[in-house]
């Protein structure tokens, strides 16, 4: 799992909005980092990194919501929540195949057909997933995001 | 499930302060969880603390720097605990995938078998014993004994890892660290009050 950043110049005496600000501002830049490749299902790691910082970024939200103007929080969190769901769809369906495949590899092969089944089945579920993750990493739309967030961290240090 | 509400937050007082407080809920949050928790069958429970140790370890992950030595400590301590959750909910969620699978083949086996019947005023043992999927059921069966295992075993990792760090003292020390935090920032909040005034 990706480590999460470290935040220059944290300060505990500093007020609470402007560590949110300096928080929630490296959060959305490590989310914007991973967003590449999310979509190869031969490297499941690409998803899974975008996943861990959808989270992180929406825990730095949700940690420091008293420190945002309510209605623009609310539908910032919820395409933060909405993009979160959507990674773990697929993530889910990457971890099952995992665990199947690494079953099947140890089964005997009386067992392996019936296991395989349920692989192929996946499969096809892991597609889907893909393709209802593909308008949510959309690059305009994760720009979109990014400029919400801008404007919720200027309105934390306002 | 929904975060207990932290009391008291204040945008313009220090993180310090305000990451003291919330630390407390959510320390509370994820005890509170473990006697259910404990409970082998308290899948959703489980659940429920998986999320907890993952909220309390973020709120640690952004503010441990307001906390000593101990705060590090349980972060980690809180993403074991995670990961441990994590992989009995991952049993929870892949037995059920199991045995809908399996009742997908049967359904479609007894349709199969159905149709190959035709008008016949019975059904010859003939036909159902070449059913299609006849080959597939033994190896989700093993699937299944194995998640069901394997659901037992972490379980009882997860109540071993429970006690060891309440013996360690783990959730005690970040508890009392984040006490000393909460009166500590206040004192300075007050007598810098106290100056302005």
């Amino acid at each position: 799992m990706a480590k999460a950043r470290e935040i220059d110049g944290l300060d505990p005496q500093a007020s609470y909005a402007e560590a949110a600000a300096r928080i929630v501002s490296v959060r959305a830049a490590e989310l914007a980092e991973h967003a590449e490749n999310v979509l190869d299902t031969s490297d499941i790691e690409g998803v899974h990194d975008m996943r861990v910082a959808s989270r992180r970024l929406r825990a730095a939200l949700e940690i420091f919501e008293p420190c945002f103007p309510q209605t623009d929080f609310r539908a910032t969190l919820a395409a933060v929540k909405e993009l979160a769901d959507s990674l773990g769809g697929r993530r889910e369906r990457d971890l099952t195949l995992a665990a199947l495949e690494g079953f099947a590899e140890r089964a005997r092969a009386p067992d392996r057909p019936g296991i395989a089944s349920l692989v192929k089945r996946t499969r096809d579920e892991q597609a889907k997933a893909n393709e209802d993750l593909a308008p949510c990493v959309e690059p305009e739309r994760l720009e979109a995001l990014g400029r919400r967030i801008d404007l919720l961290v200027q309105a934390a240090r306002a | 499930m929904k975060a207990r509400r932290v009391k008291k937050l204040d945008p313009q007082r220090s993180l310090a302060e305000n990451a003291a407080r919330i630390v407390g809920v959510r320390l509370g949050e994820l005890r509170s969880l473990a006697p259910q928790a404990l409970e082998p069958e308290e899948r959703s429970a489980q659940h429920d603390m998986r999320i907890a140790a993952k909220r309390l370890r973020y709120i640690l992950e952004a503010t441990e720097l307001c906390f000593g030595d101990e705060a590090p400590r349980a972060r980690r301590r809180a993403r074991d605990l995670q990961d441990i959750l994590g992989e009995l909910h991952d049993c929870d969620v892949m037995l059920p995938r199991v045995a809908e699978h399996i009742e997908t083949l049967r359904a479609a086996d007894v349709d199969a078998v159905c149709e190959q019947a035709g008008s016949a005023p019975d059904l010859d043992p003939r036909v159902a014993v070449a059913a299609p999927n006849r080959a597939l059921y033994r190896g989700l069966e093993v699937l299944g004994i194995y998640f069901e295992a394997r659901r037992d075993v972490l379980h009882r990792r997860f109540r071993e890892f429970w006690a060891e760090q309440e013996r360690k003292g783990t959730w005690d020390r970040l508890e009392r660290g984040a006490k000393t935090t909460l009166r500590e920032a206040r004192a300075r909040r007050r007598a810098l009050a106290a100056e302005v005034e």
